[in-house]
C-alpha cells in the first residue's frame, strides 16, 4: 500500500473517531436545550394563563366539549367559576376549554393556545382573539379544523347561551384559514334563537393582562 | 507584381458572387414569408371561430336567468361556407383540486408522506377514472406549485357547467374513513339586529344590498346561489364513499372549507384520513376506491352529456 494512502487513511480514521465522540457530545446539548425550552415554554405558558375572576362569579355547571374520538366531540360537565357577564363568562369558559381538559387524548385546542380577548358586539356577536398557537399548532386538516372550532363553538353556545354567531381571530387580526383549510373569514353560528334577543348592555372587552389589544 | 495585379479582379469577382448569392436569399425569404402567410390567415381564422363555438372559460356570455332552458340558436352559415364543427364534449366538466402544493406540504405523515403528493397522486387517477367514463376533466394543479384559493376557484368557474371536487388527506382520523365537505356559510343577521345598524351585515362578510339589487354575486360569496347543489353532491359522494370505506359517516358535513368559498358551481371537499397510517402504500392503496367512490357520486348526479339547470346559473362570479 502506498505511504500516502496509508496516511490519508490515518486521518480519516481519526477525524472519524472525533467526529463520533463530539456527536455523542452534540446529542446531549441538544437534549439539555430541548428540555430547557420545554421548561421555559411551561413557565410561559403559566405566566399567560389567565386567571379572570369577577365579583359575579358563581360556581355553575358548564359543558365543554372536548374529543371522545378521533373524529367525535362529547359534552363533559365540569363545574366553574363563572361570571355573569357575557364577555368575561365566555372568556372563562374558553380558557378552561384550553387548560382543563381531562387528559391529551380529550384535548381539541393546542395546550400553548391562549385567549388575547374575548368581546360580545350589541347583536349577539362574540368575537374570540385567538393566541398564534391556535393557527400554528392545530394540526392540519380540514376533520381536525373542524373539531378545534365546533369545540370552541359548541362550549361557548351551551355556557353563554345569548351570544349568535362567532368570529375567531388569530393576533388580533383576521386570519384566511385556521391551519389551511376552515375559513376564519366569516362567522360560525352558535345558537340561532339568540338572534332575536339582543344583548342587554354593551360589555367591556376581556382582555388577559398583557395581551396586545386588537386593532379592530 | 503579378499577385498584386491580379487581386483587384478577383476581390471585384467575388463581391459579385456574394451580392448575387444574397440577392437570391432574399428573394427566397421574402417569397417563403409571403407564402407563409397566406396559408396560415385562413387557418387562424378558422381556429378562432370554432374556439368560439367549443366551450372555453370565461369569454361565455353567461345566457339570462330568466330563460335558462333556451336551448341554442343554431347558427346560419352562408351558402358555400362550410359549418362549423360541432363542439367536441356536452355534460359537466369536472374540476379536480389536489389542494395544498408548493411550500404547502399539508398534513405530513410520519414516515414522510405529504398531503400535497398523496392527494396529486389521487387527483392523477381521479382524472383518469373520470375520463374512462367520458368526462371531461381539469385540474387545478398538475404539478407541485400551490395555486391561491381564488386561481383555483377561477378554474371552475370559468366552466359554464362545473363540478368542483377538491382532495385532501388529514393528519387526524380513524384510518381509512373519508369525509365529504359542503360550504356552509353563516346565518345572516337579522336588519334590525346587524351589529353596525346598518342592516346590509357588512361585518358579518353578508351579501350588501346593492350587490343583490344588482343580480352580481361578491367574488367570496360565489358559493352561495350553488350551496343546496353541493350540499346533494356532497350527501351523494359521502353515501358512496361510505359504501367503500367502513367506519365513514353516512351523511356529508356542512362547513366553511375555504377553498370552496369562491366556487361558482357545484362543489365539495373530500378528506381521507389519514397520513399518519404507518405503511404509505396503504394509503396509496386507497386511492383506487376513493376515485370509484367519487366518479359514481357523480354519475349519480350529473351522468355523462347530462345537462344542468346550474349550467345558467348565476354569472356574476364569473
Amino acid at each position: 500500500m502506498p505511504r500516502n494512502l496509508k496516511i490519508t487513511l490515518a486521518i480519516l480514521s481519526v477525524a472519524v473517531v472525533i467526529g463520533l465522540i463530539s456527536l455523542r457530545g452534540l446529542h446531549q446539548r441538544i437534549q439539555n436545550l430541548s428540555e430547557a425550552q420545554s421548561s421555559e415554554e411551561e413557565a410561559r405558558r403559566d405566566l399567560l394563563k389567565p386567571t379572570v375572576s369577577t365579583p359575579t362569579d358563581v360556581l355553575v355547571q358548564a359543558r365543554m366539549f372536548w374529543a371522545s374520538g378521533p373524529d367525535t366531540l362529547t359534552p363533559i360537565t365540569v363545574e366553574l367559576p363563572l361570571s355573569a357577564d357575557p364577555a368575561q363568562r365566555g372568556r372563562q369558559v374558553l380558557d378552561a376549554l384550553i387548560a382543563n381538559v381531562p387528559s391529551d387524548g380529550e384535548r381539541t385546542l393546542p395546550a400553548d393556545a391562549t385567549v388575547l380577548g374575548f368581546y360580545v358586539l350589541p347583536d349577539g356577536t362574540a368575537i374570540a382573539d385567538f393566541s398564534d398557537a391556535l393557527a400554528s399548532e392545530t394540526p392540519s386538516g380540514i376533520l381536525s379544523e373542524e373539531m378545534a372550532v365546533n369545540s370552541i363553538a359548541r362550549t361557548l353556545e351551551n355556557s353563554v347561551p345569548i351570544l349568535h354567531r362567532l368570529k375567531i381571530l388569530i393576533h388580533g387580526q383576521e386570519a384566511e384559514t385556521l391551519a389551511g383549510h376552515v375559513d376564519l373569514t366569516g362567522f360560525f353560528d352558535l345558537n340561532p334563537q339568540a338572534a332575536a334577543t339582543p344583548v342587554p348592555t354593551p360589555t367591556r372587552p376581556s382582555v388577559a393582562p398583557g395581551a396586545s389589544t386588537p386593532s379592530r | 507584381m503579378l499577385n498584386s495585379a491580379r487581386h483587384p479582379c478577383v476581390l471585384s469577382a467575388a463581391r459579385r458572387n456574394i451580392s448575387a448569392i444574397l440577392f437570391a436569399v432574399h428573394r427566397f425569404l421574402l417569397a417563403a414569408i409571403i407564402a407563409f402567410a397566406v396559408i396560415s390567415v385562413p387557418s387562424t381564422v378558422w381556429a378562432a371561430a370554432w374556439q368560439e363555438q367549443s366551450q372555453t372559460p370565461a369569454q361565455i356570455p353567461a345566457p339570462a336567468q330568466a330563460h335558462p332552458a333556451t336551448p341554442p340558436v343554431p347558427q346560419q352559415t352562408a351558402p358555400g361556407q362550410n359549418p362549423l364543427p360541432p363542439p367536441l364534449h356536452s355534460g359537466p366538466t369536472i374540476v379536480i383540486n389536489p389542494a395544498h402544493g408548493g411550500t404547502d406540504n399539508g398534513a405530513r405523515g410520519q414516515n414522510g408522506q405529504v398531503e400535497k403528493d398523496v392527494v396529486l397522486i389521487f387527483a392523477r387517477m381521479l382524472r383518469s377514472e373520470f375520463e374512462r367514463q367520458g368526462y371531461r376533466v381539469v385540474m387545478t394543479r398538475n404539478d407541485d406549485s400551490n395555486p391561491s384559493y381564488e386561481d383555483r376557484a377561477a378554474v371552475a368557474n370559468g366552466y359554464r357547467d362545473a363540478i368542483f371536487v377538491s382532495l385532501h388527506v388529514s393528519s387526524t382520523g380513524k384510518i381509512g374513513t373519508a369525509r365529504a365537505y359542503s360550504y356552509q356559510f353563516a346565518t345572516p343577521l337579522a336588519p334590525a339586529n346587524s351589529a353596525d345598524g346598518s342592516g346590509t351585515g357588512a361585518l358579518a362578510g353578508e351579501q350588501p344590498t346593492s350587490a343583490r339589487a344588482s343580480g352580481l354575486i361578491p367574488w367570496d360569496q360565489a358559493q352561495q346561489p350553488f350551496m343546496a347543489a353541493s350540499y346533494r353532491l356532497a350527501d351523494v359522494l359521502q353515501a358512496q364513499l361510505a359504501q367503500r370505506f367502513n367506519g365513514s359517516p353516512a351523511i356529508s358535513t356542512r362547513f366553511a372549507v375555504r377553498e370552496l368559498r369562491s366556487v361558482a358551481a357545484p362543489a365539495a371537499a373530500v378528506e381521507l384520513s389519514s397520513v399518519s397510517v404507518g405503511d404509505p402504500n396503504i394509503l396509496l392503496a386507497m386511492g383506487a376506491p376513493l376515485a370509484a367512490a367519487i366518479v359514481r357520486g357523480v354519475q349519480i348526479l350529473r351522468p355523462v352529456g347530462s345537462t344542468s339547470a346550474n349550467s345558467a346559473a348565476p354569472a356574476g362570479a364569473r
